[in-house]
Order: C-alpha cells, then structure tokens, then sequence
C-alpha cells in the first residue's frame, strides 16, 4: 500500500465503518418503535435466552425448507465469523500475523458460496413467495463483499500487494457499506430486528416449550381500545413487523389467500410496516388477492382501516385466526395478535363490525348464544337420553361443557354419540344445561372484548358454584377459551378435549372398542386443537385404536389448513373467488379417504357443507361409538 | 335538525335480559344518519336504554318516574321544552310494560301528526322526506314540514353494532320531570300467556291449486284485484265510486233501494 494506512488498518477499519453504519441506519429505524406503547420486557432474561431462541425455535421453523436453513448457515454463519475476525484484526499483533488472515479469507470464501445460495433463489428467476425490490440487489451487495474481502485477507496472507489491494478492497467496501445501509429498509433489517425481536418477543412463553396462544385481555378502561394507527401498538410489536423479511411463508399457508379472499399475512404486515413511515420502500411481494393497491395516509399516526386507508377493511375480516401464518413464520411475529388489535378498535370504539357478523355479536351480548335461540334448548339434541344436570348434584367427576355445536342438528349426532361413550364408559357427568354461556370465542375473535369478558365472568361464576374434577368438551374453541383465556378472568379449571378422554377411557379399559379396518379414514386438524394447544396425537391414537387404514392429509397436524370456520370468517362472509373448505375437502380427497375424521363442531359444519364431496364427516366419537357397538 | 328519540326500557324476547329494543335501535340509526340526536327516556332506570350510546346516540335524558307512573306527561313536558323537529319511536314494545299507545299519546298532547311504521327518512330544505310501509314491501313516499312524531317500522335498516368504546363516551343526564298534573286512569288489561295459533286467512279456498291458495293468501285475490284503477275522474263519480267500495266490502249499510216498500 502506497497510502498512509497500511491495508491490514483499512480493511478492519472497513469493517468496523460498516457497524458504525449499520448501527446509525438501526438506530435511525429504532425511533420510530419510540412511538409504540410501552411493554414490559425482560430484557436480561431475553438477552441470555436469545441465542437458544436463534438455534433451536428460529431453526425448527427455518429448517421445514432445507435450502433456506443451510443457506442461512453458510451466509449468516460466515458473513459474522468473517466481519467478526476482521474487526479484531484492528489490534496490530493479529493483523500483523499472516495465516491470521488466510482464516479471515477462509470465512468469506464461505460467505460467498452462500451469497450464491442466496442469489439462486431469485436469478435466473425469483421463486414466487419471494419479495422482489431491495431484495433483488442482496445477492450482489453480499457477492461483493465476501469476494471482494476473500481477495483482500488472500493478499494480506500472502503479504502481496500492488494494484489489486485497492480494487479487491473497494469491492467489499461497495458490498460491505452497501449491506450496512440497508439495515434501514432493506432486507438486512431482519437481522437486527429480528434479533432484537427474539430477546423482547411479546410472547416469550412461545419459547418455553408450551403454547402461548391465549388473546392478551384488554382493559377495557383503557383510554383508546385497540389499535387504529401504528402508534397504537406497543413498541416490541411495531419492532416485530420490522423483523418480516417477506419470505412469503404465511402466505403459502393462508387459507384466505387460497380461497382468493383480500388477505395476504405477509402484505398485512408490510402494510404496518410501511404505515409507520411514509419513507418506507414500496412493497414489491404478491398482493392482496383483488390486487388493491396500499392508499391512504402514511405515519405513526395515520389509520390504518378503511376503504381509504392501507388495509381495506375486508382484509381484515377474512382471517380465520388460524395461525397457520404464525406457525409457518422464521421470524416468530404474531399476524394474528395484530389482526384482533385492529378488530378490536373496528367493533369497540367505532362499531364496524361487518354487517353479517352485527347480529350474532348482539345475541351473544343481550342472549348469551350467537343464535339469540333459548340457553335451555341447548341439551335438547339429548332428546331421550340420560343427561344430568350439574344443578342437580352440585357435583361430578366430568363437566361436559356441550358448546356452540350443540344447537345444531349435525353436530347434535356427535353428541350424543359421545354421551352414549361416557354412559357405556361408566364416566360419572353432568351438564350446566341452561346455565351454559356461550364462551364468547365468537366475540372476542371479532374484536367484541367487552362482550367476551362479560360472558367469561358469567361462565367462571357459574363453574366456581360446582364441584368437578375436569371439563370435557367436543369443541376446540371451547376449549381454548377455557383452558388458555379465563384463567385471566379467575377460572383455573383442567380442560380436556374429548378426543384425549376417550383415548384414557380406552387406555384404561372402560371402552373396548372393536376394529373397524374396513374404513380408510384422513384426520382433519382443528387449529384450536392443534395449533393453539399443540394437540395433535390422541385423535390419531384414537384412530389407531379401532384399526382404521388411516392416511395423512400433505398439510396435517400442526401445520395442517383450516377449514374457514374460525375467527367469526363464517359470519363475516367475506367474499372470495373460492371458498376455503372447498380447498380443505379437495385436498382430504387427495388422500383417496372415504371419511373425513374431524374433531370440531366448526369443522364438521364448514367440511359438511361442501357440495359435490365424495368424503363422509365423521367425528372421531362417532367411528369411537360404530367401533364399540362393532366389538359387543 | 334536532331529533328526539324515544326509547323504552324493553326485555330481550329470548333470554328476558334487560335490552334496548330493536325497533328504537334502528329508530336510533335513522336518527344518527338524519342529524344531532338526543335519547328521552321516562321511568325508574336508565340502565337498559344505555346501549342506545353504543349504537349511535351521543346523549340519553333521563326523566326519573316511579315504577309505573304515565310516562306521557313527563315525556310532553320535555319535548315541549327541547321541541324538536322530529321524534322518533318504535311503533310497539318489546317485553316492557308497554300499550303502544305513548306515541299517539304524545303526539297528541303535543298536537303533531304521527306518520307511522317509516323505514327511512331524508332530510330537505326545512322539510323531510319519509318512506312509509304499507306492508308485503310497498312503501309510501310522505314529504312533511314541521316537527311530527314518527314511529319506526321494523323493515328499517337494521340496527347499528354496538360499540362499547362510543357507549362509554355517551352520557345519561338525569333531568327531573315536571310534576304530574294527575295520575291516569289504569287501564284494565288480563294477562294471559301467549298461545301460537294458525293464521286464520278469511276467504280462503278450502281446496283448489296451490297457486290459488297463495293468491288468496297474499290478497292477490277477493276485493283488491277487483278493484278498478280511475284515471282523473270526475269528483262526483270518484265519490260514487268509493261508497260503491266501501258498501262492497261492507263498511257502509246497503243503500235503501228507492223504491222500497
């Protein structure tokens, strides 16, 4: 070198130029969190868990697509070893130490293979979940980097010098400052944020092993209720939207994307990272279905709902709050957290439910049951069987809670097969009968907070007056809402899925099924089983126990689809170009099964009302029922 | 356009819970899509007609009565004072204790012309533009000046949802009612619980098509489709024309034939 500094300065200096960089582009993005609510954060707590956050929870989601979990070892691994290395390399005793630098020049030859990993995803051509924009000019930054500091640290290990130091230096300072700029906006963003997202996750319960899907309550003496512009959210969630790397995962496994309804997860959540600044780069991944393009306002400020406003309002009622997005997300954001934030301040402080979801939202209110029909006529399904009610012997050893399902005439047959089970299990039950509420899963899934937490004092109330050792219900949502979300609200009850009990009834001999190997049978997931409580295994064994030929749907168990009847989708009827249990039943007709297993009196209903399917819909305690009448 | 909105204490028609009743729920939201609404209730709580602030009123004016005190007085003596350009009712009760007969009591106190069963309403140069139905989906186009009672029909728009974050901002001011001047004569009712019975339909044919039965049934049939469409008549034949009717379907008496013995 010719210049003042001699290159083994430069070049760490070149590195340690870039931090500088990347952290003021960071910093200059993390202000804008500033404007978000406050949040508690275990900030020690995260720091020391984040790189098992990394390793373990990151990797279990990366790694479902081979390609990208060894892409992002090979070019993650080596872009830090390499930058990381060099920016010791400051200290004039390693920089002075040549086979030092052969390592350095090892660690960015890695880089660069990965940089080539990364550019075959997009070139020739991109793959289509894949956003274009500033994402199209990464695999360049990052070639010119790990090339330009693979020759820089080989001259340096070969003590070489002349003309080519300076090109091979200039190289990885376009590539190397041109990646620490676009911490900022571009893709690089998710690393920091991403990052910073692990160590102050909303939900750090998510990375203990045990699902944290529960809705957060809302105070409802809050002075504004949920969430109409991006400042409305609390910081760590606006720093979670910024960690999206619009990979299009979620939308892959969207069912409303599929069914053409206007919802794309991946889009909903560049739309709240662009409402938060009017600087952001323009999107440049697939659409809404319907092709609407982002309007309105932007800025901490602006509302974000409206048919004027970023998100139309239709976007925002067709979720089914399935969390397949969630589930399929690297970075761990919460889409539907934010989707009922929004809902919640669209029904409590402006009243915009969609006009289908308005009557059922008031009967829950003013009746206790969606349908506005008699809280009595619910135990009438078990017209000439034996059910006793809780008010009578204030107490049993099994809590049936019957649910939403019980008023309808289908799913009323998958009752009473399943109270047929207990009585023949000898299982000592009883019902709330005209007692029962509706949980008000409805309610809160349309953003009617106060509704739900009026039903939920109602319920715990009345369950706190019994004696029972456990609750048993058919319906997932029930069961969500009365394992996960009273707790909040004082009701602390064990909660078990009907599936589950009948696989300890079988397990422990009280029903003896016989075998039914004559039926070929798929199992279709509900998500509030799966999903929101990680159950996925006592259906199946329950299945096994009475020796159907049981096939797998391609998407079943946690990552299974839903069939549309969530979140209050069936009530807002949002139209689409398909419709989503259509999709579902195409798929299980897939498998070549005659039966359709299902476990959820939403699904039975939306999977039951599909024209022209070859399939019949048995709930799992209906084939329990066949099996033990099969084996007397 | 001031608007005053009557609103009863009713009872949800299921559950029995305290609610306010759907047809002055979408008397609220023609009120909200008309102009600057104030809620008016008479009676011993306010409690139920609070969710009229979660479905578009901004203000409930509460007048405090006893347990089954005429609530007719109080209600004049207010709308006397607040006269505004439109009141706005159900056109029955849900569940309370309720004759139906407030409305017309009121207008009649003070002297305004009820139109009832209206379903939607436009506000003019000083007057308004109402549509009344006259059931089976015809409707009637009224254009009125100066203030009038109207009762809502239940083929109005359906009610606003509830927004529980407005009905918080929304206020219930207790105002007191001037006093009675004399209490009213009870009316004597019986109670008796309801019974569903068949639809009687008069006229109609025991057997024939089904085709046939509808038409009696909807009335396509028997004295409206014999009627006969007049064109500016004269005014004497016009009048002629209605007795004949009006003798036809036996309101009026026979004419004595004049030559009669």
């Amino acid at each position: 070198m010719t210049s003042l500094m001699p290159l083994t300065t430069v070049f760490p200096g070149l590195v340690w130029l870039m931090a500088a960089l990347a952290l003021v582009q960071g910093l200059r993005r993390a202000a804008l969190w500033r404007v978000g609510a406050a949040a508690p954060v275990a900030w020690l707590d995260g720091l020391a868990k984040l790189p098992r956050r990394y390793l373990v929870d990151v990797h279990h989601v990366v790694a479902r697509n081979a390609y990208a979990s060894r892409m992002h070892a090979v070019v993650a691994g080596g872009l830090l070893a390499a930058s990381i290395l060099t920016a010791l390399a400051i200290l004039p005793p390693i920089a002075g130490f040549r086979p030092y630098w052969l390592v350095v020049a090892l660690a960015f030859g890695v880089t660069a293979i990965g940089s080539l990993l990364v550019g075959a995803r997009r070139y020739p051509e991109k793959q289509k979940r894949l956003s274009a924009g500033r994402f199209q000019i990464l695999p360049f930054l990052l070639v010119a980097y790990a090339v330009g500091g693979t020759a820089t640290a080989l001259l340096l290990a070969l003590g070489v010098g002349g003309v080519f130091a300076p090109l091979a230096l200039a190289l990885a300072a376009a590539g190397g400052l041109g990646l620490a700029f676009e911490v900022r906006h571009g893709p690089m963003r998710h690393a920091a944020a991403g990052a910073l997202h692990l160590v102050a996750h909303p939900r750090p319960g998510r990375f203990e092993g045990r699902p944290d899907t529960a809705l957060q309550p809302l105070d409802l003496d809050a002075p504004r209720l949920g969430s109409e512009m991006p400042a409305d959210f609390t910081w760590n969630r606006l720093l979670s939207y910024d960690a999206c790397v619009s990979c299009g995962r979620c939308e892959i496994a969207c069912p409303a994307f599929a069914a053409g309804q206007p919802l794309n997860p991946k889009k909903l959540i560049q739309d709240l990272v662009a409402g938060l600044s009017p600087a952001e780069p323009a999107y440049a991944g697939n659409p809404y279905p319907g092709g609407r393009a982002g309007e309105g306002e932007r800025g901490p400020l602006a509302r974000l709902i409206g048919p004027d406003a970023r998100i139309h309002p239709d976007t925002l009622w067709s979720c089914t709050t399935c969390r397949a997005c969630v589930e399929e997300c690297p970075m761990m954001i919460e889409h539907v957290d934010a989707v009922v934030s929004l809902r919640r301040h669209e029904t409590l402080e402006r009243g915009a439910l969609p006009e289908k979801a308005v009557g059922p939202v008031t009967e829950l209110r003013q009746a206790g049951e969606p349908g506005g029909r008699p809280l009595a006529a619910r135990t009438d399904f078990a017209a000439g069987l034996d059910l006793p009610l809780m008010a009578g012997r204030e107490r049993a050893a099994v809590l049936l809670w019957l649910g939403e399902g019980a008023y309808d005439l289908r799913y009323g047959r998958t009752l009473r097969a399943l109270v047929r089970l207990l009585r023949e299990a000898g299982v000592d039950f009883a019902v709330l009968g005209p007692e029962e509420r509706d949980t008000g899963d409805l309610a809160r899934r349309l953003g009617d907070e106060a509704t739900f937490q009026a039903l939920a004092r109602e319920n715990v109330a009345t369950l706190r007056k019994y004696r029972f050792e456990r609750i048993v219900t058919a319906d997932p949502h029930a069961l969500h809402a009365l394992r996960n979300e009273y707790p909040a609200f004082g009701g602390r009850f064990a909660v078990i899925h009907h599936t589950a009990f009948l696989l300890e009834l079988i397990r422990g001999g009280k029903l003896n099924p016989g075998r039914l190997p004559d039926l070929a049978v798929t199992y279709h997931d509900p998500c509030y089983l799966a999903r929101y409580n990680g159950e996925t295994e006592a259906p199946r064994a329950v299945l096994d126990a009475i020796g159907v030929a049981r096939s797998e749907m391609a998407r079943s168990g946690r990552r299974a689809m839903c069939c549309g009847g969530g979140g209050g989708a069936p009530v807002s009827d949002v139209p689409g170009e398909r419709r989503i249990p259509d999709l579902r039943m195409a798929q299980a007709a897939e498998t070549g099964a005659g039966i359709v297993a299902v476990a959820c009196p939403s699904c039975t209903a939306m999977l039951e009302g599909v024209p022209d399917r070859r399939a019949e819909i048995r709930d799992v305690a209906e084939l329990l029922l066949q099996a033990v009448e099969a084996g007397r | 356009m001031r608007i005053a909105v009557l609103l009863s204490a009713g009872r949800h028609p299921v559950s029995g819970t305290p609610v306010l009743p759907r047809l002055e729920a979408q008397a609220v939201r023609l009120a909200a899509g008309l102009g600057e609404a104030v809620g008016l209730h008479a009676g011993p709580d306010a409690a139920a007609v609070a969710d009229a602030l979660g479905q578009g009123l901004g203000r409930i004016e509460h007048l405090h009565l006893a347990e089954g005190a005429d609530p007719v007085p109080a209600l004049a003596a207010r709308l006397g004072t607040l006269a505004p350009d439109l009141v706005l009712a159900g056109r029955r009760g849900q569940g309370g204790p309720e004759s139906g007969m407030v409305p017309y009591a009121l207008a009649e106190a003070l002297n305004l012309p009820l139109i009832p069963d209206v379903v939607a309403g436009s506000a003019g140069e000083g007057t308004l533009r109402l549509d009344q139905s006259l059931g089976r989906g015809a409707l009637r186009r009224l254009v009125v000046r100066g203030p009038v009672v109207v009762t809502v029909h239940p083929d109005a728009p359906a009610p606003l949802a509830y927004a529980y974050g407005r009905a918080r901002r929304g206020t219930v001011e207790a105002v007191t009612p001037a006093p009675a001047a004399a209490s009213v004569p009870e009316i004597a009712v019986e109670e008796r619980p309801y019974r569903r019975r068949p639809k009687l339909v008069k006229g109609a044919p025991a057997g024939g098509s089904a085709a046939e039965r509808l038409k009696a049934a909807t009335g396509e049939s028997g004295a409206v489709a014999s009627g006969r469409v007049l064109v500016e008549p004269d005014p004497e034949d016009a009048a002629r024309e209605i007795l004949a009717y009006l003798r036809q379907i036996g309101v009026l008496a026979p004419p004595a034939a004049p030559g009669d013995r």
